[in-house]
C-alpha cells in the first residue's frame, strides 16, 4: 500500500489546498486531516505542515499550534522516524515544538522563524532555496541535486531565524542549515535574504533528516503557469520548479 | 443618532400611525440611509448596461457573477463585487481598511462561491510628509489591508494607488473581490419561492455594539474633530475567525448539494441583522418574525436596537429549510468548532420567514417592532437637483520637450514609480494560482479552476487626475484604461464593476459629477460591449470645510485568456523586435503627469471608440497570430512609463535587452498600447505605428538620448521606500 500523508489543518491554515493538490500531482497520495479530527493523525505515514496563521500567530508564530493536539502525534510520528516536511507557518510550528534543530527538549525550541528584520512587517518576494547540505543528508532532500536551486516565494512576517551563539554553532557544527536563500544564479549574498534571517537561513534539517522545515513556499511555484519566466505553449499544468522538493518527498516514501 | 430628515421621520410615524420605537428608529435610519438603500444614486445607475451574453447574474444581489469559462462540462462563473470603506479608514485606518476586504469577501462568499482573489484602488493624500497623518493613513492602510487578506489566504492580485492632495482629509479605499462558482451551485441573496415558514441562521462572530450607526455614519460628512466619537461605529475585523467561517461556508455549499436542498445566504453589511433579514425576506415578498434574544451576544443587557441594527464583523445569515437546520448548525458549531474559535461565535436559528409581509422583532418577551416589510425594505428615493458638468477647453500649449531632463522626473513620479513597496506586504500567490502577481504586469492573472487552464485577469482604473478636470471623461477613462490592461496581458475583456466616490448629493455640483459619471461608465461600456454586473456608491466624501475630493470613478475589467499558457509576461523578451505604437497619438496634453510637472494645463485627448475598439482588436489579433512577445497599455507618464516597465520586466527576469524607441513629444497620454512583435523588419501588425526595435543591451535610446536601464529602474524603484520602509 502506498504511504499515505497527511496535510494537518489549524484553524488559521490557508495554504492547504495547493500543498495537497501539488502533493497529489506529484504522485503522493495525501488528505487534509482538520483540527478537529485530530485522533486520526497517528495512522498516516508522513506529514506536511502547510501554510497560514495557525492559531493567529497573536504570540510568536506557531508558539500555540505546537501544543495543539494534532501536533501529540506529528512529534510522536517524528520521533518514531517518520518524515515531516514544514513549509511558512508549518516551518515555525515544527520549531516551536522543539523538533527541529533537535538540539533543544519536544516543546523547549532553542531557535524560531521570529520577526523579519530591519523591517519588521510581512513580505511577499519570489526567492530562491539553496541545498546548504549534500542532498542525501534528509531522506526528503535526497532527489535534489547537489547545485539544487528550489524557487520559491516567501510570504511572511516571522522568518528570520533566531538563536543564541551557542546554539548557531550547533546548527552549522550539527548540519542541520538545510537550506540558505540564493540569488537565480546560485550567489549567496545578504541581498538574496527577505528577512534578515541568520545565517541567511531557508531551512533547518532536524540531526536524524526525517524532518524538514522551511520558511519559503516551493508549492506557489510548483506548477508551470507559476512562472513569471515560463515559455509559451508550456504544459502550464504539469508540476515545475519548487516541485521538486514535493517530488523528492513522495520519492522518498516510496523507497 | 437619527440621521433621518423631518419629512422622513412624519412619513415613518404617519405609516404606522403611532411613533416609532427606539428600535424601528434605528431600523429605519440604517435602512433608508444613502449608504443602504441608494435613495439619491439608484434611478441614474439603472442607465447603466448590465446584460450581455456573458452576463450570469447582473447587479441586485450582494454581487454580480459573469460567466468564465467550460472545464469538464462544467460551467463556471466568476463572482464580482466591488466596495468602498472610505470613510472608516480615514478614522481607523488599519482596522477600516481591513473591515473593508472582510466585507467584500463576505459579499462573494454568500454568493456561493469561492473566494479567490482581491484587488484594491487607494487614493490618498499627498504624503509628503512622512509624519502628517495622510502618510499615517497611507500607511495603516496598507498594513491592514495586508494583515487581513494575508490571514484568510485570498491573494491579491490588483490595485493602483495615487497620491493627491484632493485626498488629504478623505481617502479612497475600494477592493474588488473575485469567487468561483459553478454556475449550477450559484446560492442567492433572498428566500426563494415556497421558503414560507423556512428558518432565519445567524453565523459568527457575537454581536457586540461595534458598528452601531455604521450606515449612517457612512453617510456623514467627516469632520475631523468628529472623528474620534466616530470611532465606535467602525467595526472590528477577525479575520481568524473569517478564515474558518470562509472554509466551513464551502462545507456548507457541499452539504446542501449533496441533499439538493435550496436556500439563501447573505453578508450581514449595512444594518446588521435588520438590514439583511429584512432584505432576504422583503425581496421575496415575504415578511419575518425574529427573536433578538436568540442572539449570540458578546455583552449581556445590550439595547435591543443595538442587537438588531450593529454592523459587528464576521457575521453571515441563512435562509433554509428547516430539515437543514441542524446539519447547518453541526456544521459550523460542531465541524468546525465556531464557539471555540471566537467568544460564543456560533451559529444558531433567531427567527423564521412569514407569508405575512411584516417585519417583527421581538426582545424579552415584548415586540419591538413590527412594520410592513415592504415600508422598511422598498427603495426610498431622493430625486436631488443637479448641475450639468460642463468641460472647458483651455488652450492647449505643447512646448518643445527634452526627453534628457524629463524621463527619470516622470519614473520619481509618486504616481507612476514602483508600488512594490506597498504590494510586497501583500499576499500575491497564496493558494498556488497565480499566473501574473500583482505589480507585475498592467493585470492580475490566475488559474482559477484546478486541473484547468483557464485564465482569469483583473485591472482597476480610475485616474483623479482626469476626475479634477471632467468627470465624465474619467469615468469614461476608467473604463478604457481598465480595458487595456486586461486586453495588455492576453486576456479578453468580459465585463466590468464601478466605486463611485463623490462628494455630497445635496450639493447640485457635487451631484452633478456624480451623474455625468455615470452617463461617462455607461457610454464607454455600450461602446465598447461590456457590462457592469455590481458596483458600489460611496457619496459625501469631502472635507470639514466642504471640499469633496475629485471626482472618482474608480473601475475593474475582469477579462478571461483561454489558456494561461499564452499570457503575456512581464518584459521585452528578445532583441530586434519590432516596437508599435498601437492607439490614439494625439498631442492632448491635460490631465497627465507630464503636465503635472511641466506645470501646463491643455486640453483633455479625446476618446474616439472606432478607434479604441480596433486598437484593442490589434492587439488582440497580433496576440492570437504569436507574434505578440510582450505589452504594456500607456498610462500616467505616456510612453516614456511604457517603455521603462517594459525594460525593467527584462531587468527583472536577467535578459539584458533595451530598446531604440523615436515617437517625437513625448507628452501624450491618449492611451493605447505599447507592443513588441517579432518579425524581422517586416511589421505584419496592421494599423499600428512602428517606432522602434528591442536591442542587444540594457540600455534605453529615447529621442536620440541614451539611458541605462539600471540607472532607470534604481530611480523609479525607490521613491515610495520612505513612506512604506
Amino acid at each position: 500500500m502506498k504511504a499515505r500523508i497527511a496535510v494537518p489543518v489549524f484553524p488559521g491554515t490557508n495554504s492547504e489546498e495547493e500543498t495537497l493538490r501539488l502533493l497529489r500531482d506529484c504522485g503522493g497520495t495525501a488528505e487534509l486531516v482538520h483540527w478537529s479530527d485530530a485522533a486520526k493523525l497517528a495512522a498516516f505515514d508522513a506529514f506536511v505542515l502547510s501554510g497560514g496563521f495557525a492559531y493567529e500567530d497573536r504570540v510568536r508564530a506557531g508558539a500555540i499550534a505546537a501544543h495543539d493536539r494534532m501536533m501529540d502525534a506529528v512529534i510522536e510520528s517524528a520521533r518514531a522516524g517518520k518524515l515531516v516536511l514544514g513549509i511558512c507557518n508549518g516551518a515555525q510550528i515544527l520549531l516551536e515544538a522543539g523538533l527541529l534543530p533537535g538540539t533543544g527538549e519536544i516543546r523547549r525550541p532553542t531557535a524560531a522563524f521570529t520577526r523579519n528584520a530591519p523591517e519588521p512587517h510581512f513580505v511577499c518576494r519570489h526567492v530562491y532555496m539553496k541545498l546548504a547540505v549534500p542532498p542525501e543528508r534528509s531522506p526528503i532532500t535526497a532527489a535534489l541535486s547537489e547545485q539544487a536551486l528550489v524557487p520559491a516565494w516567501a510570504a511572511h512576517a516571522e522568518g528570520r531565524l533566531a538563536a543564541t551563539g551557542e546554539h548557531l554553532e550547533q546548527i552549522v557544527d550539527g548540519g542541520h542549515l538545510a537550506f540558505v536563500y540564493a540569488h537565480p544564479d546560485g550567489s549567496v549574498d545578504a541581498a538574496a535574504v527577505p528577512n534578515g534571517s541568520a545565517l541567511g537561513c531557508a531551512g533547518l534539517v532536524n540531526r536524524e533528516g526525517n524532518v524538514l522545515a522551511v520558511m519559503p513556499h516551493p508549492e506557489r511555484d510548483g506548477w508551470e503557469f507559476n512562472h513569471l519566466q515560463r515559455r509559451r505553449h508550456e504544459d502550464v499544468l504539469a508540476p515545475s520548479g519548487g516541485s521538486i522538493l514535493f517530488e523528492s518527498f513522495v520519492k522518498a516514501l516510496e523507497r | 443618532m437619527a440621521n433621518l430628515r423631518q419629512d422622513e421621520l412624519e412619513r415613518i410615524a404617519h405609516r404606522l400611525g403611532r411613533g416609532p420605537s427606539a428600535v424601528e428608529l434605528a431600523a429605519f435610519d440604517a435602512a433608508w440611509s444613502e449608504h443602504c438603500s441608494y435613495k439619491s444614486s439608484r434611478h441614474f445607475l439603472r442607465r447603466l448596461p448590465t446584460e450581455t451574453l456573458r452576463t450570469v447574474l447582473g447587479p441586485g444581489e450582494d454581487a454580480g457573477i459573469l460567466h468564465l469559462g467550460t472545464h469538464d462540462g462544467v460551467r463556471y462563473g466568476v463572482v464580482v463585487a466591488h466596495e468602498s470603506h472610505n470613510h472608516p479608514s480615514q478614522v481607523v485606518p488599519f482596522e477600516g481598511a481591513a473591515t473593508g476586504i472582510g466585507g467584500i469577501v463576505r459579499d462573494v462568499l454568500c454568493m456561493g462561491a469561492e473566494v479567490i482573489g482581491v484587488a484594491d484602488a487607494l487614493r490618498f493624500g499627498r504624503c509628503e510628509d512622512l509624519q502628517s497623518h495622510q502618510s499615517h493613513v497611507a500607511r495603516g492602510v496598507v498594513d491592514g489591508i495586508g494583515a487581513y487578506g494575508n490571514a484568510i489566504g485570498v491573494p491579491n492580485l490588483a490595485g493602483d494607488v495615487y497620491f493627491d492632495g484632493g485626498f488629504d482629509e478623505n481617502v479612497l479605499v475600494n477592493v474588488v473581490a473575485l469567487g468561483l462558482v459553478k454556475e449550477e451551485q450559484i446560492v442567492h441573496s433572498y428566500a426563494p419561492k415556497g421558503a414560507g415558514g423556512w428558518a432565519i441562521v445567524l453565523v459568527g462572530k457575537a454581536t457586540d455594539p461595534s458598528g452601531f450607526g455604521g450606515a449612517s455614519f457612512s453617510s456623514l460628512t467627516l469632520d475631523a474633530r468628529d472623528a474620534e466619537l466616530d470611532k465606535g461605529a467602525v467595526q472590528v475585523p477577525d479575520p481568524f475567525l473569517k478564515n474558518v467561517l470562509m472554509r466551513a461556508s464551502y462545507r456548507a455549499f457541499a452539504a446542501l448539494r449533496e441533499r439538493g436542498i435550496e436556500a439563501a445566504f447573505k453578508d450581514l453589511g449595512a444594518g446588521g441583522i435588520v438590514g439583511c433579514s429584512g432584505e432576504m425576506t422583503g425581496h421575496g415578498g415575504y415578511g419575518a418574525h425574529i427573536d433578538l434574544d436568540r442572539v449570540n451576544v458578546a455583552v449581556e443587557n445590550m439595547p435591543p436596537e443595538v442587537i438588531a441594527v450593529g454592523e459587528t464583523q464576521e457575521r453571515l445569515m441563512w435562509v433554509v429549510p428547516p430539515p437543514f437546520v441542524d446539519d447547518l448548525l453541526r456544521i459550523y458549531n460542531d465541524e468546525f468548532s465556531l464557539p471555540e474559535i471566537a467568544y460564543n461565535a456560533r451559529a444558531v436559528a433567531i427567527g423564521v420567514v412569514t407569508e405575512e409581509q411584516r417585519y417583527v422583532l421581538h426582545s424579552k418577551g415584548r415586540v419591538v417592532m413590527d412594520v410592513e416589510s415592504e415600508f422598511l425594505t422598498g427603495s426610498i428615493r431622493d430625486e436631488l437637483p443637479y448641475t450639468e458638468v460642463i468641460y472647458h477647453e483651455p488652450p492647449q500649449e505643447l512646448p518643445a520637450v527634452d526627453v534628457g531632463g524629463l524621463f527619470t522626473r516622470v519614473l520619481a513620479h509618486r504616481d507612476v514609480c514602483s508600488r512594490e513597496p506597498l504590494y510586497r506586504r501583500y499576499d500575491a500567490v497564496v493558494r498556488g494560482r497565480t499566473v501574473l502577481p500583482r505589480g507585475a504586469a498592467d493585470a492580475g492573472v490566475l488559474a482559477p479552476i484546478a486541473g484547468s487552464p483557464l485564465g482569469l485577469a483583473l485591472a482597476v482604473a480610475g485616474n483623479p487626475r482626469y476626475g479634477r478636470i471632467d468627470p465624465g471623461y474619467a469615468a469614461q477613462r476608467a473604463v478604457l484604461d481598465a480595458v487595456r490592461r486586461v486586453v495588455a496581458v492576453g486576456a479578453q475583456p468580459i465585463g466590468l464593476t464601478d466605486c463611485l466616490n463623490f462628494g455630497s448629493p445635496r450639493k447640485p455640483e457635487q451631484y452633478g459629477q456624480f451623474v455625468a459619471a455615470v452617463d461617462g461608465l455607461a457610454l464607454a461600456a455600450n461602446e465598447l460591449g461590456l457590462p457592469f454586473v455590481s458596483g458600489n456608491v460611496s457619496l459625501y466624501n469631502e472635507s470639514a470645510a466642504g471640499e469633496a475630493v475629485p471626482a472618482s470613478a474608480i473601475v475593474a475589467c475582469v477579462g478571461t485568456i483561454g489558456d494561461v499558457s499564452v499570457t503575456v509576461t512581464p518584459g521585452f523578451k528578445a532583441p530586434g523586435s519590432a516596437l508599435l505604437w498601437v492607439g490614439s497619438r494625439e498631442l492632448a496634453i491635460g490631465g497627465s503627469v507630464l503636465a503635472e510637472l511641466l506645470g501646463l494645463e491643455g486640453t483633455l485627448p479625446v476618446i474616439e471608440y472606432d478607434a479604441e475598439r480596433a486598437a484593442i482588436a490589434i492587439v488582440g489579433d497580433a496576440h492570437a497570430r504569436d507574434v505578440l512577445r510582450s505589452c504594456r497599455a500607456i498610462g500616467d507618464g505616456g510612453m516614456l512609463t511604457a517603455v521603462a516597465h517594459l525594460a525593467f520586466g527584462a531587468l527583472l527576469a536577467g535578459r539584458e535587452i533595451g530598446a531604440e524607441i523615436d515617437f517625437g513629444n513625448p507628452l501624450c497620454e491618449a492611451g493605447g498600447f505599447l507592443c513588441e512583435v517579432s518579425g524581422d523588419g517586416g511589421v505584419d501588425v496592421t494599423g499600428a505605428l512602428q517606432i522602434g526595435r528591442t536591442i542587444d543591451a540594457p540600455e534605453l535610446v529615447v529621442n536620440g538620448t541614451r539611458f541605462g536601464v539600471s540607472h532607470l529602474y534604481d530611480i523609479w524603484s525607490r521613491p515610495l521606500e520612505q513612506l512604506y520602509p
